[in-house]
């Protein structure tokens, strides 16, 4: 039975009078405690999350230390946390929704071992405010109430240490119940957590930047930016057309200078404005950080400004260039945020010259974030000498507007500067990417596979899923040396002569079931990350690699999709989903496929399956198998021939290309050359999917996972026209046909290289491909304007993407639903599932960036250790393919490199090129125009650099400390590059780039190895204060570690 | 940052859950010379209803009707009943609408074809307003007409319902009302489960709606359990009463 209560509340109104307001206010006899230790569970309905059993007290933070240790209690380290909820209503009311929504997440995550108890609404908890008690009192003292309720409730078996951080609370509560103990939070972490090193430096890092803010605030000194404005006039402003919402966009190359903001929400649609609207200098842009949510206001049109189209050097003094910029466009202040999206962010600490000139206070140092985009932060330390040569993780507390930069604390050391490993976790820390190992919770849900103890299709199983194992031909078609094979295929007549296509995808979800801790995981991680040397997989080994890989030979479980074709017109006739149990027959791979297909039989031998086969049974075999994918390759083709008869065609598939281009590049996977089976293969898992989407629509029209792909803005081709007329070719970007067919055509039989470069601008110019949830978009805007599908999803690769885990429970719950049976599992309604598809389109981009980051990482790396001037490898051809007022863009086909080369440096010296085509610098002038620059020396001398133009440069890395290394092209000549032979070259090009990466590995170990021995000789030094230099002791433990690696790399990897 | 509404424990503003109820506390037969008379308390909010009737037409006969009794209602709101004061206590648009739902309301559940060329009134003063005025209204009347005596189809009991985050709440109060989502306001007759009046002015989406509605129709039949308690003490009393 509820008990009522009132509470009195007396707020201010607008006009200043107060107001006496009477809230009610119910208390119940029980509310869910979350303890394992509770005596009646039943009564408390504990059915939620429990606080685990082996912890040996529960903690109890005060509000104080809620609101400012957060960051600490989320440590997956400390256990057995009970939040009250007066300390949470503490921090949603005075630290706003972003700290409070961690909390939430902090109690929402299973994988932490924390409550809340609603203590406020519980019968004995729950304490009246007295008469001039003033708030905070009252909050700690029903926090104490609480606790030590929940002490007698838990019948005096676990002890409570409540942790606060008022000195009086500890004084007057202290003894005041035996088990319940009060101490600061200091103190706590003293206590409990002596070895939890993070925790403590985080806690110091914490507290000095409190009492720096505190010390500032009480300074004030003059404001350096306006004040924001209060929201109730943002929103106001933006309703009435004011004010302009949108996401600040900060330009890489001019962090100090230029921001965008993107519009968005409905100012975009009523106001005329079609461009970005520019935020010039870092005092319009008033304390707002890349990616926040902010509000601008517009400047009168007198005060608008161009953008820059010049090359510009982070670092360089850009207005000594003097070059024109462009025209004007909307410009307008930052008069407020929305939303503040700070992350963790990665910074160099200065080195110590620069630290002393920094002067007068040396505890606050300036430190340089790693993005450019993101300004410097103020950070209190008095660790600064030590992690100098690091990078080293911090967070933004704040940013006053007193305050020309903003305030941080630091968090934890990354690693080494230039380190190999420091500057990957750089590269997952900038793009929030958090990959630690699977926890022993998670594995614990894991099936087991081992030699001992193989796993077996169980009989349950057996009987409800259509078994195909003896019936159909199963076989997949993959890159060699894959693992993860999420894909198979079968073709086969039927007893009607009908031809039946069947794909059958690793049925993930069976293992893993929907909010488990893998699932969780998983979802974290949304995707599988392929670095340029390594990759993190969204779920374990086991899954990835064993019991969800549809391998060859093997019992696996899958989820199919059959349709059954005519004959003849390969029409689709009827379509079947549902759980299967298949068997792999053959796991090929695309060259060997593609030679069976041309009847190219001398692969056989290199196919494992046929191994131990007699002649006469091979032969069959093999012919069955031939059967089937010509069977499949036939079809494949009608089914294209169909879609583009339609009007529609694939341009994803030039996407996907060089998507496939790229990580060809880092794996060595795809070949050169496209081969039908590629096309095939693709097609049927296209054909798949759009299947598969109009299926789940169908059966939940407001809550369906699919995938669209919006139509491109024209004004983003303009590019890309301009490009491909200065070759003579005109490109018609009117319909995705219109345009694919342009691409085709334009192709320069010279240089293939042209097309290739205008496709990959096409490519930039479109829109990404997003997931999203049916319920919140019109049904016209489902269409995938790539591959011209009306509906599309992903469904054939759930080890490697959380989007087909959902797809593949969405079908699931459809096929259910289909035979009138109970749906088991709790779908996401389209709320939650909206929010679970921005996430994972957000991780997706993180993924693309990461892999682009680390590829360019392991070239700069490649490129370090050569010397530009003699290294024959430095030097190489390159296409212009972009061209800038003071520069040209330049692309480099051997490496697959993108970068700048300057035509004028920065004392004002142009490149000149002589007779023999060689280049030095010269005083002179730049000339710049619609497809060509034009270099003019002082001395009459010119020379005209046209797009598409081949020049030979020259490679090397600017290294940075602060920021990633990036590569420096340099032209030398302005003739194509020659070399002995091309066409080896050519070839060769491709191996180069795994070998890159091989070579960077390997370079990093032997400097590692070199390390570890200095380190070994100096502190033999130390130690038994020997001759400095070699003894023959350690020489001899060097050729011992030498000898172990050598065997290691014969026999490993 | 706004209020949270629904906490992610499923507790409310002011610790109820979402399918709970304020206390209920009514009383019937407070004024000695209406023909009928009550008084409820849901929560906060408080309301008084008098009930005269049936009787003749009072001022022109033109409104007569043949066929059954006339109902008018005229509800008013004190001055002294919202936060800050009010300006007009009734004759404003806000208490019209109000008089002509209780009216419509209570004419699908009053007997009227038995009372031919009669009137029946009913007046409702809320006293204090914090959420739901309506619903108090209806049921604060149910009880006035049931102590005046007229014959009715069955109770009438009101409730409203709001909808936050996928969550249907039942009776709203000030706070949740404030916060701006929909709001709908059912009177029930309980027994049969027939609808007296349904009235939403928000934006819902209609996958909701059933939601929202099932939500509004079981508080409506707790509202009727702890009527029909209500009315038996009542009787109870005043047998008692009579039987000295």
């Amino acid at each position: 039975m509820l008990q009522k209560r009132e509470k009195v509340l007396l707020l201010r109104t607008f006009h200043g009078r107060t107001l006496r307001i009477v809230r009610e206010h119910y208390l119940r006899p029980s509310v869910p405690c979350n303890s394992p230790l509770c005596p009646q569970p039943a009564t408390c309905h504990n059915d939620g999350k429990l606080l685990s059993s082996d912890v040996t007290h529960y903690m109890v933070p005060d509000w104080k230390v809620v609101q400012d240790y957060l960051e600490i209690l989320e440590f997956p380290e400390l256990k057995g946390i009970v939040f009250m909820q007066t300390a949470c209503q503490a921090v949603q009311h005075q630290r706003g929704r972003r700290q409070y929504n961690k909390l939430r997440n902090l109690l929402k995550d299973a994988r932490h071992d924390c409550v809340l108890f609603a203590n406020e609404f519980q019968q004995s908890c729950y304490l009246p405010r007295e008469r001039g008690e003033s708030m905070e009192k009252w909050q700690s003292r029903s926090i104490y109430n609480a606790a030590a309720w929940y002490y007698h409730h838990c019948q005096d078996r676990m002890p409570i240490v409540m942790v606060t951080e008022d000195e009086e609370a500890i004084q007057q509560y202290g003894s005041e119940t035996g088990g319940v103990f009060v101490i600061s939070f200091k103190n706590y972490l003293d206590n409990f957590w002596p070895d939890l090193k993070a925790a403590h430096e985080l806690c110091e890092s914490i507290l000095q930047s409190r009492r720096e803010r505190e010390n500032e605030s009480q300074e004030s000194h003059g404001k350096e930016y306006p004040e924001h404005v209060p929201l109730e006039v943002l929103e106001a402003g933006i309703k009435s057309g004011r004010y302009i919402q949108g996401t600040l966009n900060v330009n890489k190359h001019r962090a100090q200078i230029e921001a965008f903001v993107r519009l968005q929400g409905a100012s975009s649609k009523d106001s005329d404005l079609v461009s970005d609207v520019l935020i010039h200098g870092m005092k319009a842009r008033n304390r707002s950080i890349h990616g926040d949510v902010v509000v601008v206001e517009l400047l009168p049109k007198s005060e608008w400004k161009g953008r820059t189209t010049a090359l510009g050097e982070n670092d360089g003094d850009d207005k000594a260039l003097g070059e024109s910029p462009s025209e004007p466009m909307p410009t307008g202040r930052v008069v407020g945020i929305l939303q503040k999206n700070w992350r963790d962010y990665v910074v160099t600490f200065p080195s110590i010259e620069e630290v002393q000139s920094q002067g007068k206070n040396a505890q606050k140092i300036l430190v340089t974030p790693w993005d450019y985009r993101i300004p410097k932060i103020r950070i209190s330390t008095q660790q600064a000498e030590a992690l100098q040569d690091f990078r080293v993780v911090v967070r933004i507390d704040s940013w006053e507007s007193t305050s020309m930069y903003p305030n941080g604390h630091f968090v934890r050391v990354l690693g080494r500067i230039g380190d190999l490993e420091g500057e990957i976790a750089t590269i997952l820390v900038e793009n929030s990417i958090s990959v630690v190992p699977f926890s022993e919770a998670q594995m614990c849900e894991m099936p087991v596979n081992t030699p001992e103890n193989p796993w077996k299709v169980s009989s349950q199983e057996e009987r409800e899923r259509e078994d195909l194992r003896k019936t159909h031909l199963v076989f997949s078609i993959d890159p060699s040396g894959c693992e993860d094979v999420d894909d198979t295929l079968s073709v086969r007549a039927l007893d009607n002569g009908n031809l039946e296509l069947g794909v059958h995808i690793a049925d993930v979800t069976h293992f893993v079931a929907p909010h488990s801790y893998i699932d969780i995981e998983a979802r974290t991680r949304a995707t599988t990350y392929y670095l340029a040397d390594r990759r993190y997989d969204m779920l374990p080994a086991i899954l990835s690699a064993d019991v969800c890989s549809l391998l060859g030979g093997v019992d696996r479980y899958a989820v199919s999709v059959m349709w059954e074709l005519d004959k003849t017109s390969y029409e689709i006739k009827k379509v079947w989903y549902g759980r299967t149990i298949i068997r792999s027959a053959y796991k090929l791979f695309y060259e060997a496929a593609q030679d069976l297909l041309d009847g190219n039989f001398s692969v056989v031998k290199d196919i494992p399956e046929f191994k131990d086969l007699d002649e006469k049974s091979r032969q069959a075999k093999l012919e069955e198998l031939v059967w089937a994918i010509r069977k499949l390759t036939d079809i494949a083709r009608h089914i294209r021939a169909k879609r583009d008869s339609c009007g529609a065609l694939e341009l994803e598939g030039v996407e996907v290309r060089i998507q496939l281009d790229e990580k060809k590049n880092i794996h060595d996977l795809i070949p050169k050359q496209p081969l039908e089976v590629h096309e095939t293969v693709a097609e049927c898992m296209i054909l798949a999917n759009h299947w598969v989407a109009k299926k789940i629509w169908e059966s939940f029209p407001h809550q369906a996972l699919l995938r669209r792909h919006p139509p491109p803005h024209q004004e983003f081709f303009s590019e890309l026209r301009e490009c491909a007329k200065a070759k003579g070719f005109f490109i018609d970007t009117r319909s995705n046909k219109a345009l694919a067919d342009s691409l085709d055509n334009a192709n320069d039989p010279n240089d293939p290289i042209v097309n290739k470069l205008l496709r990959s601008m096409a490519t930039q110019a479109m829109s990404n491909a997003l997931y999203f949830s049916t319920g919140s978009c019109a049904e016209e805007e489902f269409h995938h304007y790539g591959l011209a599908l009306d509906k599309y999803t992903h469904f054939t690769s759930p080890i490697r993407r959380y989007s087909d885990i959902i797809v593949h429970r969405l079908l699931m719950a459809a096929i259910s639903k289909d035979k009138k049976m109970e749906i088991q599992e709790n779908l996401f309604s389209n709320k939650d599932l909206e929010e679970l598809c921005r996430h994972i389109n957000n991780r997706n981009r993180a993924a693309q960036h990461s892999q682009k980051q680390s590829t360019e990482l392991f070239q700069c790396m490649y490129f370090k250790d050569k010397d530009p001037e003699t290294e024959e490898r430095c030097i190489s051809d390159g296409v212009i393919y972009s061209i800038r007022t003071n520069g040209v863009l330049v692309f480099i086909p051997r490496f697959g490199i993108k970068g700048a080369a300057y035509l004028r440096n920065k004392d004002g010296l142009v490149v000149s090129c002589g007779p023999d085509g060689h280049s030095e610098w010269k005083p002179g002038s730049l000339q710049r125009f619609q497809n060509k620059i034009t270099c003019t020396t002082t001395g009459g001398e010119s020379v005209t650099f046209h797009l598409f133009d081949h020049v030979t440069v020259r490679i090397s890395v600017q290294t940075s400390r602060c920021h990633s290394d990036t590569i420096r092209l340099e032209i030398i000549s302005n003739k194509p590059h020659m070399t002995p032979d091309t066409e080896l070259l050519q070839q060769c090009s491709l191996l180069l780039k795994s070998d890159l990466v091989k070579e960077v590995t390997r370079s990093v170990e032997e400097a590692q190895l070199a390390q570890e021995v200095a380190v070994n000789i100096t502190e033999d030094y130390q130690k038994y204060c020997q001759t400095k230099g070699r003894s023959l002791y350690t020489l001899l433990e060097e050729i011992r570690d030498l000898a172990l690696l050598d065997v290691s790399n014969s026999y490993g990897i | 940052a706004g209020l949270e509404l629904l906490s992610d424990q499923g507790y409310r503003v002011d610790g109820r859950r979402a399918g709970e109820l304020r206390k209920i506390q009514a009383r019937m037969g407070v004024f000695a010379q209406a023909d009928g008379s009550a008084y409820i308390e849901q929560g906060n909010t408080k309301a008084l209803a008098v009930v005269y009737g049936p009787h003749e037409i009072r001022g022109s006969r033109a409104r007569a009707l043949p066929d059954r009794a006339l109902v008018n209602c005229q509800y008013s709101s004190a001055t002294f009943s919202t936060g800050e004061r009010k300006r007009r206590p009734h004759g404003d648009r806000k208490s019209c609408e109000m008089g002509l739902q209780l009216r419509q309301t209570f004419e699908a559940a009053i007997l009227t074809q038995l009372h031919p060329r009669s009137q029946i009134d009913i007046y409702v003063q809320v006293l204090q307003a914090d959420g739901g005025t309506y619903a108090a209204c209806v049921n604060a009347a149910t009880l006035a007409v049931l102590d005046a005596g007229i014959p009715m189809r069955d109770f009438v009991c009101a409730c409203s319902a709001g909808f936050v985050d996928g969550t249907a709440l039942a009776d709203l109060s000030h706070v949740e009302e404030a916060a701006g989502g929909p709001q709908l306001a059912l009177a029930l007759l309980p027994a049969s489960g027939q609808i007296a009046l349904l009235e939403m002015d928000a934006r819902l989406h209609e996958d909701h709606l059933e939601q929202v509605l099932e939500a509004a129709a079981r508080a409506s039949r707790d509202v009727h359990t702890v009527l029909d308690r209500v009315v038996r003490q009542h009787v109870q009393e005043a047998s008692v009463l009579l039987g000295d």
